[in-house]
């Protein structure tokens, strides 16, 4: 009845035969995002829950007789109401999750290059969507106003205004002002719930358009397939029901394991930090961020020149050019490693030694960056750290080009780049 | 263009009816949106005198900055060679800036660029705003001998030597932290001498 009413006016059959009937290849790495996705839904809807009862203010309440920012006490509240603290932590793992799984889809493309043409615009759109989302989650950190959220934002405030020529005046514009100061936790909560979710949302929307509009890569083994079949456009399962009850089921599935380690895993503990105050014991921030957090710990403080009248501080090198220059390294990945032909099916990385190489070389590079981060608790003075992070990424990198040429030469291979 | 002044008698014309209103609207359009740059500058509100800006006067008697005697006043009989405690002037500690490291030190320990004239019966006082990224610093103590204790900024570990006048012994902070005199009063509390010897927090 209900469906007949509704097919009538918006021709849902029709909706059915072309777009739910599509065909979805399968392969368990394309699952990664959906994984993202999956995540910041959960984000989403865990987000309205905090949004109902967090107060975006840093006057000073009275909570459990002491005077402490408003922003802190509603988040403590939360924390107290029944399933409130679970609800904040979903939150806080989904977002370590999303990212995670951003960075694996990522990994995914790349070592199976299918970025290359014609998916150049989506290797583009799924960065911004990455870049957005550390946005999303660094603003997250000040809401609590917790010790921790003060001090990280402190250490991104500084960072911002070392920026020569224009981080006097950017900084003032993301911060609302100095930090800290009352304009900056209802600038971050006006962006971390409003302008970045909706941006999110616009370049997902963005990623999946294009998606259907290109259709899946495919593996590789599909192609003898499909050429014994009399070559049809895509070999997968359709959609509905097929696809939708697999993502369903994952998505639950996801949904169990955020909430399993929700319940049993603390972190972000803002009753532990305690309000803003005046010392700052030891704190690394989450996950994602450790690569920059230790990258900044090594860049040697006198490292300061001038350019164009503009000074290039440690500060500017590790919190801004370094993840800067990354971000354009890999969006000009798909223009330099391109293909004449459009490209429809993943290649293997093994027979690509000098990107797979590459993309090894950088993910010992940034581990690297992560240990670089713990230098104070394994006694490592900045300088040492600095040449074991360039000896492992060469050695990573030319064994790794090294093993595979062999590989290739031994297969019969002539190796392409 | 397809319209019958395209080609080359538009050319000699110069300007087609199209392209004058192209050139119009999109003349609107940019002079529409470039108007919305001002909003930046509204959204990117002046300071308002806050920065680092230290309102310590000489004279102001330093006082506990944290635990559980926060604003209590600091006597000298109180710490011992090695120990370090946050300290602020009495009454303005709403100020990140007024934030200091009193530390004490065997009299005989300071080495230049430490300006002796600043420190008194072995106590020495430096900003408590890390020079890299504006945390607090932190000390470092050892137990075993006081005097290799240091102090450290726990957010990157820039190490500074407080017998050496705060210089950077390791990490990314790119300037020593300032100095501040300090003083022992006849009631055996402690007492700021001096203002900044140099600039503090961040060097941004």
């Amino acid at each position: 009845m209900v469906f007949k009413w509704l097919d009538e006016r918006l021709e849902l059959k029709k909706f059915k035969e072309k777009f739910l009937s599509k065909t979805f290849p399968t392969h368990p790495a394309f699952l990664l995002g959906e994984t993202a996705l999956f995540s910041f839904v959960t984000l989403v809807a865990t987000g309205i829950f905090l949004g109902f009862l967090y107060e975006p203010s840093t006057r000073l309440v009275s909570l459990f007789g002491a005077m402490v920012p408003a922003a802190y006490a509603s988040v403590v509240k939360i924390d107290l109401l029944p399933m409130g603290l679970i609800i904040r932590r979903i939150h806080h793992w989904s977002a370590m999750i999303m990212i995670a799984a951003i960075l694996a889809h990522l990994l995914r493309i790349y070592f199976t290059a299918s970025y290359r043409k014609p998916r150049e615009i989506n290797w583009l759109v799924g960065l911004s969507l990455w870049g957005m989302t550390m946005v999303a989650a660094f603003t997250g950190y000040l809401l609590p106003y917790s010790q921790f959220s003060v001090t990280a934002t402190s250490i991104a405030y500084y960072v911002s205004k070392s920026v020569p020529w224009i981080g006097d005046w950017s900084s003032r514009l993301l911060f609302a002002g100095d930090f800290p100061s009352d304009g900056t936790v209802p600038r971050f909560f006006f962006m971390h719930v409003m302008l970045i979710p909706a941006t999110l949302i616009g370049l997902i929307s963005l990623h999946l358009l294009i998606l259907i509009k290109q259709k899946h890569t495919e593996p590789r083994s599909n192609r003898d397939r499909k050429e014994a079949q009399g070559g049809r456009k895509l070999i997968g399962i359709p959609i509905w029901p097929e696809q939708g009850a697999i993502s369903l089921s994952f998505f639950l599935f996801l949904l169990f394991v955020i909430s399993l380690m929700a319940a049993y895993i603390p972190l972000n503990p803002i009753e532990t930090y305690g309000p803003p105050s005046p010392g700052t014991p030891v704190m690394r921030p989450d996950w994602y961020f450790l690569v920059i957090y230790g990258f900044l710990k090594l860049v040697p403080g006198d490292l300061v020149f001038t350019v164009l009248g503009g000074k290039i501080t440690p500060e500017t090198i590790g919190g801004v050019i370094f993840p800067a220059s990354n971000f354009i390294a890999y969006a000009l990945v798909p223009f330099l490693d391109r293909s004449k032909e459009p490209q429809h099916y993943m290649e293997n990385p093994l027979h690509r030694p000098f990107m797979t190489s590459l993309g090894i070389g950088a993910i010992v590079f940034f581990c690297m960056m992560v240990v670089a981060g713990y230098i104070d608790v394994l006694h490592i003075t900045p300088k040492a750290m600095t040449v074991y992070a360039l000896v492992a990424t060469a050695a990573a990198w030319s064994t790794s080009y090294a093993l595979l040429r062999r590989y290739n030469r031994k297969r019969g291979n002539n190796a392409k780049a | 263009m397809v319209d019958g002044n395209s080609g080359k008698e538009g050319g000699k014309e110069g300007i087609t009816r199209r392209r004058f209103a192209l050139g119009m609207l999109s003349a609107s359009l940019a002079g529409a949106f470039g108007s919305l740059l001002a909003l930046l500058k509204v959204l990117a509100p002046e300071k308002k005198g806050g920065g680092y800006a230290t309102t310590i006067l000489p004279g102001d008697v330093l006082v506990y900055a944290q635990g559980g005697s926060a604003g209590a006043p600091i006597m000298a009989s109180s710490m011992k060679v090695g120990d370090a405690v946050l300290a602020y002037p009495t009454g303005k500690s709403l100020n990140p800036a007024n934030l200091v490291q009193l530390i004490k030190l065997e009299e005989t320990a300071f080495k230049p660029p430490t300006d002796i004239s600043l420190t008194d019966q072995g106590f020495v006082a430096y900003s408590a705003i890390c020079t890299h990224l504006g945390c607090t610093v932190s000390w470092a103590a050892s137990a075993a001998s006081p005097a290799a204790s240091f102090t450290e900024c726990y957010c990157h570990n820039s190490i500074f030597d407080p017998a050496q006048g705060a210089k950077v012994m390791a990490g990314p902070a790119p300037v020593p932290l300032a100095q501040i005199g300090v003083k022992v009063m006849q009631d055996g509390t402690l007492a700021f001498a001096s203002d900044f010897d140099g600039p503090i927090g961040p060097q941004v």
